[in-house]
């Protein structure tokens, strides 16, 4: 079923990373074709193959296209920045794009140059994945030593860990050598991004499927996937089953096939607890969600989000709390400390969850855990503190038993068998050990 | 200026008209309706919507808006904590975050009951708390420099102090270190916040965190009054209010003049005023008696002065500071010139009226379109508060552009940019200024001064007598006004040469020995009287300390009579007399708190007296050497040890281009030489200064002279 | 790479953009490569002169991630991520393992400063859990059972 793939087409077949092996496959063919066209045009098909972003917002790329001004009505230069800091919990498909068809990724880039008419790319790559980097940039030398650029440019920009830095705004901050911390919007920055530019910001999947978009055409393109959101994407399979891993499917796959046709079910035969459908900052689903199909809308209406389709799946060994815990600790040590109900709220969740978990927790510290939740959601400066109570408040919804259980027991009911039980996180190794503690 | 778009909206079912794009907190205010705020201060910079204080709701979306970020558009329909239950609960829960690790220590602090955290918690804020945990815990109070104490406990990571320092001041030393509930605001590696403008942030901080060292624990707010002055320490005249308790002066706060100081002040200006209370401070009138001095009666004094200055038959000298109110110079003159003709004086510095015909609000300069810094010496160690201006305009889009002198391209360039502003410090402008049209609209020329009231000084001395100097020789007495003067080595070497000295001044050590007869001085911050600032604005400055010594123009006064000069021991009436003469007989009254700047008085060229303001160095090899009067430095700053961390340090400043060509690193040691003086110093890198000149401060600048040789 | 080395190099990743401030980040990853894996006082110095920004900003900036190291790292580093995916497969047991055979808890260094223990958040790798990362390279899936001979590999390096 080759030709269901999009993304990664012939990587399992070739050496995608080589140019002429990408070039054998009519690689960078897409590019000409696209520079044959008006950018106006280029812009209408992509808005036409309603191609939606597949970095967490689904946002349609085509529109966020025609947002950037065009030349004549632009005070200073336009940029593309490719968001490649992957740093989603559960979400590794970019990682396998850049390291397996980075050419294909290339192309994407520079097509999304021609249709907003820049001559300025970076890649802002997330600082963990090196043998990633080093691919890419292989790939990009190779590349402008051929001559595919034109009068086009591209920069690999290596971040240094700090997951906000996925969130736009706060990645254009940390491209321009700031703290990555997010900026107000509006301005968003397709006015007003890079060094103040007209900027479109595209996650790596999205950049990547332009190429095949132009290739199928429009038509073919949407047979693929579901009416709303035709295409394919890479779902991100982990947790607790048997065949984790990367899978391009059509949009729309349902939890079922994903988990148990390609993910060959949950592990020694266990039974499934809840389902992560799009990394850990959106909500959870319980085993009875088993059906929903997995594209924006459908998710969206079954209480979730697609998000970055990283499916997490939960055996019924863990303890909901304290994988609610480990969610907020992640959280508490990534908020990036500029808006108050985020910087504080986290810490704040992470607390209340190490005293349910302890068992000292009340049932009036349920109550408040909950309002906090409330009071952090909608309220901060971007959507890390909403992604925390996603997370957080979802567990506490739809397992309240379980976390009642916690307190009215006086302690985890799973009595150290959680699979679990006391995972430490690097919040509670102090990280920057040099500097005033804070006890978490 | 094309007319302004004006848009309609509601705020609070109030229906509202302002221009389009005015911030919402402005819009509602205008409205009568306060949209609380803690991050969000329009003079550091575009908002960053960090504290969420400001949560509004806005019809039309879904979520709760930061109003500090949003602009006002039209049909807009916006509802604040007043009307809407969504927007309280958004201020309410914001509140109560930042409360969740604030120690609530108000009893002890400093910034109780002026502090805008503990405000907004009575008016928006929760009742109790449900923080059961520990909190964030740091040691506190850490000192960032000798002048201020940081307690990161009571910080609300608001950024506004980390802004200032990074956006106005451009000094990027105040700094965020970490991440998340981790974040702290801090210095590098601890190294002390210096630079002219560190103080500033202790105002900008809405909570108790960065607080003034000398002021602590000085005085509750119920305590305290403010009284509305100007500062005196430099030409620029920032609007001060400063704060006393039991008629002693306990800090110098900023008291915003938009079109001056913008609500800025220098370190100098804000802290220095611990001179007040020098060890050395004169107080009562004393004769030599050498080697020692005897304490006089006032009565005594003026004997002793009247006898004195009938002894020198006229053959008088007198060497004004520049820091005397207009009122003093003009009694000073008074009695001398009209009362035993003694015509000559050694004024402060030179006054080149022709910039009157170019003169502007500061503020112009922050809309310049090109900022042109003629001079090598550095504006913010002559006039602070122009660099913030300078800065601003540099961020606004203008290019800013650095020439050690004026040439016929620079005019041309004046010329053609349609807002250019001149800003001349330590060169020859007014030709330049002549030749780049900048009487126009929109344009500007400022001659920097080296003294806070140099301009005043000599318009009153003119004012005071028509008669030409001429300089006696011998010099039979020569009468020193003011610590500047004093401490000046011209006049120094004057008082060597004269058969008598009397001095006017605040500080002993510096003026005995060498004086016959010391009569107590006191300081710009208690007096009454007028300053004239560089722009020749005239500003109306205060008595807010009880002086230890009677006011220097009641004195004079009383020393006029018994030369048949008829003068008012009062400030007012003298005023009134001068202002008749040289400012168009304006009342003192008018002067006004926030005094207005008078008209553009046009000079047919040549205007006055031709000034040189150019030190005239004959070309050779190596690098010319300017030397500067430090900010941080003279006889107040040196009695406030609390400011020695600010003294300049032994640096030699070099253009990056010159340091390149001589193989010099930055913070490197180099030698630096002239004829037979050779210098260790540290080498400073700047963008800031033209190539081909080496920069030191005078205090370190010892013994070198003309051209140095620089050498790694 | 030598002092000058290290400044030419700045320069040229200041002219990759349009505004130079930008190599910040690439010129702190040079300089902790340049200091022995993490970044001294004199690398912050470093970097800050050949950016010509204050060491107060290259600090703010290098506090911010957590991929430069405030102080003294070992030659090696280890690397487990124990968020949510690599959690629910077992990462609790690889720590515990490794903090047994290093004889170090994770957060801190091997006596003989030859291996540094951390654990990072998210690495991107939760498909092949529970991800292991030894001097930037990734490891996946890693077993408890395969430590002992993994630390091995490394102290032989
Ligand atoms: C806290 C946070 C983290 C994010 N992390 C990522 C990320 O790692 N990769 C990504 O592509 N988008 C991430 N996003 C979404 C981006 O802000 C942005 O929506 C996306 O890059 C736009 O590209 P797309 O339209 O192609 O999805 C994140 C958003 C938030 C609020
Ligand atoms: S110290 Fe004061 S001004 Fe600075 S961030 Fe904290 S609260 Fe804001
Ligand atoms: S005042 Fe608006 S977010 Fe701080």
């Amino acid at each position: 079923m080759a030709a269901e793939l999009t993304i990664l087409t012939g990587a399992d077949e070739r050496d995608l990373t080589k140019l002429d092996q990408y070039r054998a496959i009519g690689g960078y063919a897409q590019l000409e074709k696209a520079r044959g066209m008006g950018p106006e045009q280029l812009i209408e098909t992509v808005t036409n193959a309603k191609l939606r972003g597949r970095g967490g917002a689904g946002f349609a790329m085509g529109r966020k296209m025609s947002l950037v001004p065009p030349p004549d009505k632009r005070r200073s230069p336009a940029y593309v920045v490719a968001n490649a800091d992957e740093s989603e919990p559960g979400a590794f498909k970019d990682r396998e794009i850049m390291r397996r068809v980075p050419h294909r990724f290339v192309e994407g880039c520079l097509i999304a140059a021609h249709g907003i008419q820049s001559q300025n790319v970076f890649i802002y790559i997330r600082g963990e994945y090196l043998t990633e980097y080093e691919v890419l940039s292989d790939a990009v030398e190779e590349a402008r030593a051929a001559g595919v650029f034109g009068d086009c440019d591209v920069v690999v920009h290596r971040g240094a860990g700090a997951y906000i830095c996925g969130e736009e705004s706060a990645l254009l901050d940390s491209l321009e050598g700031k703290r990555g911390q997010p900026r107000p919007r509006p301005p968003f920055p397709p006015v007003t991004g890079l060094y103040s530019g007209p900027t479109l910001v595209n996650n790596v999947q999205t950049i990547a499927s332009l190429p095949a978009i132009l290739e199928l055409g429009v038509e073919r393109y949407s047979e693929l996937g579901v009416e709303a959101a035709p295409g394919t994407v890479v779902y991100s399979l982990s947790g607790n089953v048997n065949k984790p891993g990367n899978y391009e499917l059509p949009l729309g796959t349902t939890l079922r096939e994903l988990i148990f046709e390609h993910g060959h079910g949950i592990v020694d035969g266990r039974g499934l607890k809840a389902i992560i459908p799009g990394g850990s900052s959106v909500l959870v689903f319980t085993p009875d969600q088993i059906d929903v199909p997995l594209d924006f809308d459908s998710v969206q209406a079954a209480g979730s989000f697609l998000g970055s389709a990283a499916v997490i799946v939960v055996d019924d060994r863990a303890c909901m709390v304290q994988l609610g815990l480990r969610g907020a600790k992640f959280y508490m040590h990534e908020s990036c400390g500029k808006c108050t109900p985020c910087r504080e709220g986290t810490r704040w969740l992470v607390q209340l969850l190490e005293r349910i978990e302890g068992g000292e927790g009340t049932r009036s510290d349920l109550d408040l855990l909950r309002d906090v939740c409330d009071r952090i959601l909608g309220k901060s400066l971007c959507a890390l503190g909403d992604f925390a109570v996603y997370c957080v408040g979802s567990y506490v919804e739809k397992f309240y038993d379980e976390f009642k259980r916690h307190v009215d027991e006086g302690g985890c009911p799973f009595d150290g068998a959680s699979s679990i039980d006391g995972v430490l996180a690097p919040s509670d190794t102090h990280v920057h050990k040099h500097l005033p503690l804070v006890p978490a | 200026m094309s007319s302004v778009e004006l848009v309609t909206l509601v705020v609070d079912e109030v229906e509202v008209q302002v221009p389009k794009g005015l911030g919402l907190v402005e819009t509602a205010a205008a409205a009568g309706i306060e949209i609380p705020v803690f991050c969000y201060e329009p003079r550091i910079g575009p908002p960053i919507g960090a504290c969420r204080m400001c949560l509004v709701e806005v019809d039309g979306q879904g979520k709760l808006q930061a109003g500090c970020t949003l602009t006002a558009q039209d049909g807009m329909v916006v509802r604040t904590a007043q009307t809407s239950e969504k927007a309280a609960d958004g201020q309410n829960a914001t509140l109560e975050f930042i409360l969740v690790n604030h120690p609530l220590d108000c009893p002890v602090c400093d910034k109780g009951g002026e502090c805008p955290l503990q405000d907004l918690t009575f008016r928006y804020g929760p009742g109790n708390t449900r923080m059961t945990f520990p909190k964030r815990t740091f040691d506190k109070p850490i000192p960032i420099s000798p002048l201020i104490a940081l307690d990161r406990e009571r910080c609300i990571l608001c950024y506004r102090c980390t802004r200032f320092s990074g956006e106005v001041s451009e000094d990027g030393q105040l700094i965020a270190r970490n991440r998340g509930a981790q974040s702290v605001i801090a210095t590098f590696e601890d190294e002390p916040y210096r630079g002219q403008f560190t103080g500033n942030v202790i105002e900008l901080c809405p909570v108790g965190a960065l607080t003034s060292t000398p002021y602590r624990f000085e005085g509750r707010p119920w305590e305290i009054q403010n009284v509305p002055s100007v500062c005196g320490m430099c030409p620029v005249g920032c609007n001060i209010s400063a704060t006393t308790r039991e008629g002693k002066i306990k800090r110098i706060l900023s008291r915003n003049h938009p079109e001056v100081d913008g609500g800025w002040l220098c370190d100098k200006g804000r802290f220095a005023h611990g001179h007040l209370e020098a060890s050395d401070r004169v107080v009562d009138p004393l004769r030599r008696a050498a080697p020692r001095y005897d304490e006089l009666s006032w009565d005594g004094a003026l004997d002793e002065a009247e006898a004195l200055i009938r002894g020198a038959e006229g053959r008088i000298v007198t060497a004004l500071s520049g820091s005397e109110t207009v009122e003093l110079a003009f009694a000073l003159g008074k009695l001398l010139r009209q009362g035993v003709g003694a015509h000559s004086a050694l004024l402060p510095e030179p006054v080149d009226h022709s910039y009157d015909a170019y003169t502007a609000p500061l503020s112009t300069i922050r809309e310049a379109q090109l900022v042109v810094v003629l001079g090598d010496e550095p504006v913010a160690e002559r006039a602070p508060i122009v660099d913030l201006w300078i800065r601003e305009a540099r961020r606004n889009g203008a290019e800013i552009v650095r020439q050690s002198e004026g040439d016929p391209e620079l005019e041309r360039r004046l010329r053609e940019a349609d807002r250019a502003v001149l800003i001349v410090s330590g060169a020859d402008g007014a030709d330049v200024a002549r030749a780049g049209g900048l009487d126009r609209d929109g344009c500007a020329a400022f001659r920097l001064p080296q003294t806070a009231n140099g301009r005043g000084v000599a318009d009153a001395w003119a004012a005071a007598a028509d008669a030409e100097a001429v300089n006696p020789e011998p010099i039979g007495l020569l009468i020193v006004s003011g610590d500047e003067a004093a401490a000046n080595p011209d006049v120094r070497a004057m008082a060597e040469q004269a058969e008598k000295v009397i001095a006017i001044g605040m500080f002993r050590r510096l003026i005995a020995p060498w004086a016959d007869l010391i009569l107590p001085g006191t300081s710009y911050l208690e007096r009454d009287g007028t300053y004239v600032n560089l722009e020749g604005r005239l500003q109306r400055i205060r008595r807010t300390a009880i002086p230890p010594a009677p006011d220097e123009v009641a004195v004079v006064s009383r020393l006029a009579e018994r030369f048949g000069v008829g003068l008012s021991p009062h400030p007012a009436q003298v005023f009134e007399e001068v202002s008749g003469i040289c400012y168009g007989g304006l009342p003192y009254g008018e002067v006004g708190e926030q005094a207005v700047l008078r008209d553009r008085v046009p000079t047919s060229p040549p205007a006055g007296d031709k000034v040189s303001d150019t030190r005239h160095v004959s070309e050779g090899p190596g690098l010319r050497l300017v030397t500067y009067r430090a900010l941080f430095s003279g006889p107040a700053v040196e009695r406030v040890p609390a400011l020695d961390f600010q003294r300049p340090p032994a640096e030699v400043e070099l253009s990056r281009d010159d340091a390149r060509r001589l193989g010099i690193a930055n913070g490197q040691t180099v030698n630096v030489r002239s004829n037979g003086t050779s210098l260790e110093l540290r080498a400073r890198l700047t963008r800031e200064l033209t190539p081909g000149v080496a920069r030191i401060a005078d205090e370190h600048a010892t013994g070198l002279e003309g051209r140095v040789e620089v050498s790694a | 790479m030598t002092a000058t080395e290290f400044h030419d190099r700045v320069q040229e990743l200041r002219a990759l953009y349009p505004d130079g401030r930008s190599a910040v980040m690439g010129a702190l990853h040079l300089a902790q490569k340049r200091h022995d894996g993490w970044l001294p006082v004199e690398a912050l110095e470093e970097v800050a002169d050949a950016m010509e920004l204050t060491p107060a900003h290259v600090q703010s900036v290098a506090s911010f991630y957590d991929m430069y190291h405030l102080e003294p790292v070992g030659r090696h580093s280890i690397e487990v991520c124990t968020n949510l995916s690599c959690a629910l497969v077992g990462a609790q047991a690889v720590v515990d393992a490794l903090a047994e055979e290093l004889g170090v808890a994770p957060g801190e260094t091997t006596e003989d400063g030859a291996i540094s223990f951390r654990l990072v958040e998210c690495a991107g790798g939760c498909g092949y859990a529970p991800v292991v990362v030894v001097d930037q390279r990734y490891r996946e899936p890693v077993r408890p059972d395969e430590i002992p001979a993994l630390v091995e590999e490394i102290r032989g390096r």
